[in-house]
């Protein structure tokens, strides 16, 4: 994990003290809301339904259980005793009062955490795949890559003001666990065929909200010592030309689409001539001093098999079960990845009380060297955790409520806070989460379905992903009722998709018995359990589902 | 014409707040049932009274809401609304988790 210098140290203390004399003067009133309001957002504080909202940056989704400890204190001192993890990998707070935000941000600043960057039109927190540096698939880890862009974005002098906010994704591995495609840029790790180099396959004006729209491929290969200069170039040049005017084009995806694929590449190759070969030109230096962070820990040598764990799975279906769904096979032998659900019928998604953060990370540290990590999807992960621990963490979890087995199954449900905590909102999204768990809370349907996802958002922004789930949720409000609209077909993986809307909305006491005929079109339709819910759906078309709903 | 009360967030907190006039003195409550309903012409009093209290730094962003009188008392006339006066329509995390943890 990357450890802050001296001037990191400084640089953030300096900043804590100079938000703590901003929040002075605005509580004495020298400071109007109207001039506040950009120094509050540029350190992650908005202004909510209920109260304030802090949201602090996870980099990269990679948290100590140090950092997990002060996360726990946070939402018990100052909050109201949870946090919720967002889809961004970042932890939000619902509650947090401004005269207390500067000591907050002083706690973060110990455990080199901050809150800066994670709103504005700026450069936001790199997200990246969860199981970095552990997963099978990995072609490289891309840590090493995030920490660098991380660096290089943070107080970025000339992008401190972009047209829009900017989001980045990196994924080093053939599985996309990072949704790459739904970014502004969107990084791959790739290997040269020619070359066997790795470097980057570069997708530009990536984006959901309003308009979504997949990435497009600028550059299929770029190498990796090109990095910066490459992304400096893309920023510059939408920087320059995307849209101040009108806040519904100003992301850099209808840059790109009203631009041109092939125009906005000749841009961005054009600015990167003059570039190229300047100071941010990557060395083998830079690699080396930042890959150090990111060195594999001491693994030991063990077999990949171990009897009592083995004997469990034979004599326990609940630990078989939970072993099916949430573990994942580590690129080390005798060590496996597990995913925290934090998906069950009592907690909205994402949503971690402060006394399960404090038990999570007690668990790292005793099975998992001391870290977690945040997913995409809302959930947990314990990287590095022994095959012989595993019943005894599987225990631990399930008194915590943390082992529904369920990872990326239907009751896997992604959902932004909706119109329960956001002011942007036009309908309720916890709630239908929470009613389509309680009524497919089954294993064994749950295991029939297999792999399938449901997003919901509570409004057309999208933070919930409904666009690229293979069941998409969105909440509208029509004529003061909340009605929801559903798409189907959307990917956010390596195969990403946009959904299309289905029809005509349903009301919220519908709604869950519409997904139910989805599921029942698919279960009844599929060749063999091997073809997923999206093979389906992709072979079939909407009619069957339509006839269905609307029939 | 629609009844309606002021309401706003309060600047330390960030919690919702109303207000209520009483011989002309602004106070801001959580209680939505405690605000004071005007309407029509009427309402220029609170509106000035809610002004005021944001140039005193004491709210932020004031606006007028339709409410309606019921027997239950005054209720929001919208969803958002009543959500912004009741609070989240979904209970804590932890309190869900030790009632289903008290109810096996
Ligand atoms: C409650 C406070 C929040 C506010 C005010 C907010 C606001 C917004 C807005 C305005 C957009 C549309 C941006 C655009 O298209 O230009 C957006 C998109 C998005 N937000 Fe949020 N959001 C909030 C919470 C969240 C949460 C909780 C998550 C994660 C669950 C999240 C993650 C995202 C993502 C992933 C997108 C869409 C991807 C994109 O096009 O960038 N946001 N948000
Ligand atoms: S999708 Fe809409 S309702 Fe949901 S968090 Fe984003 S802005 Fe709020």
């Amino acid at each position: 994990m990357y450890q802050y210098s001296e001037q990191d140290h400084q640089l953030l203390l300096e900043r804590v003290s100079q938000f703590r004399g901003q929040v002075a003067r605005r509580l004495k009133g020298e400071l109007s809301e109207e001039e506040f309001k950009h120094q509050r957002l540029r350190n992650g504080l908005y202004l909510q339904l209920h109260a304030y909202m802090l949201r602090v940056a996870i980099p990269y989704g990679l948290l100590s259980s140090e950092q997990m400890r002060t996360l726990a204190h946070i939402a018990r001192k100052y909050d109201k005793g949870y946090g919720h993890f967002s889809t961004r990998q970042n932890i939000q707070y619902n509650w947090p009062k401004l005269e207390d935000v500067p000591d907050i941000l002083d706690d973060l600043a110990k455990v080199e955490m901050h809150a800066i960057q994670t709103s504005g039109n700026c450069i936001r927190n790199t997200t990246s795949d969860p199981l970095a540096g552990v997963a099978r698939d990995e072609i490289e880890d891309p840590r090493p890559y995030c920490e660098l862009i991380r660096q290089w974005s943070t107080f970025h002098p000339e992008f401190n003001f972009l047209p829009r906010k900017f989001k980045i994704a990196v994924s080093g591995a053939t599985h996309d666990r990072a949704a790459v495609a739904v970014h502004d840029i969107g990084l791959r790790l790739v290997k040269n065929e020619t070359s066997e180099e790795i470097g980057f396959e570069v997708y530009v004006g990536g984006g959901l909200g309003r308009t979504p729209m997949l990435g497009k491929v600028i550059r299929k290969y770029l190498p990796k010592q090109d990095m910066l200069t490459y992304l400096e170039a893309i920023l510059r040049v939408y920087n320059m030309l995307g849209r101040r005017d009108n806040i519904y084009k100003a992301r850099s995806k209808i840059l790109v689409h009203e631009t041109g694929e092939e125009k906005f590449r000749e841009l961005v190759e054009a600015e990167w001539e003059k570039i190229k070969a300047g100071g941010l030109f990557l060395r083998d230096e830079d690699f080396k001093w930042v890959k150090g962070f990111f060195n594999d820990p001491a693994y030991e040598a063990l077999p990949d098999q171990d009897a009592d764990f083995e004997n469990l799975m034979l004599s326990n279906a609940d630990f078989a079960r939970w072993v099916d769904k949430n573990i994942e096979l580590h690129k080390q032998s005798g060590y496996r990845i597990v995913y925290l659900s934090l998906k069950t019928a009592l907690q909205p998604p994402g949503d971690v009380t402060a006394d399960q953060m404090d038990a999570i990370a007690d668990l790292a540290d005793k099975y998992s060297l001391g870290h977690i990590r945040t997913t995409h999807r809302q959930n947990l992960v314990l990287s590095d955790v022994q095959l012989k621990d595993l019943p005894a963490l599987w225990e631990e979890l399930k008194a915590l409520d943390l082992a529904t087995p369920n990872y990326n199954h239907v009751t896997d449900i992604i959902s932004c806070p909706g119109l329960d905590y956001c002011a942007l909102a036009t309908a309720r999204s916890i709630p239908i989460s929470q009613a389509i768990t309680a009524r497919f809370d089954d294993y064994d349907f749950i295991n029939d379905l297999g792999d399938v996802s449901i997003n919901i958002s509570g409004c057309i922004n999208a933070c919930g992903h409904h666009h690229v789930a293979n069941i998409g949720i969105l909440g509208v409000n029509k004529k003061g009722t909340e009605v929801y609209q559903l798409t189907l077909g959307g990917s956010a993986r390596e195969d990403a998709a946009i959904g299309k809307i289905i029809g005509p909305a349903f009301e919220a006491d519908e709604i869950v018995d519409a997904v139910g005929k989805v599921l029942s079109v698919y279960l009844e339709s599929r060749e063999d359990p091997e073809e997923t819910f999206l093979m389906a759906y992709r072979r079939l078309g909407q009619a069957p589902f339509k006839e269905r709903l609307y029939g | 014409m629609a009844l309606q009360v002021y309401t706003a967030s309060l600047l330390k907190e960030g919690l919702v707040a109303y207000l209520a006039l009483e011989n002309g003195h602004p106070s801001w409550t959580s209680d939505i049932h405690q605000a004071t309903v005007s309407e029509g012409d009427a309402l220029d009093a609170l509106k000035k009274a809610a002004e005021q209290s944001e140039q005193e730094n004491i709210v932020v962003a004031p606006y007028a809401i339709d409410v309606l009188k019921t027997e239950d008392g005054i209720v929001a006339a919208t969803k958002r609304e009543q959500i912004r006066a009741d609070g989240p329509t979904i209970g804590l995390p932890q309190d869900n988790l030790r009632e289903s943890r008290q109810a096996a």
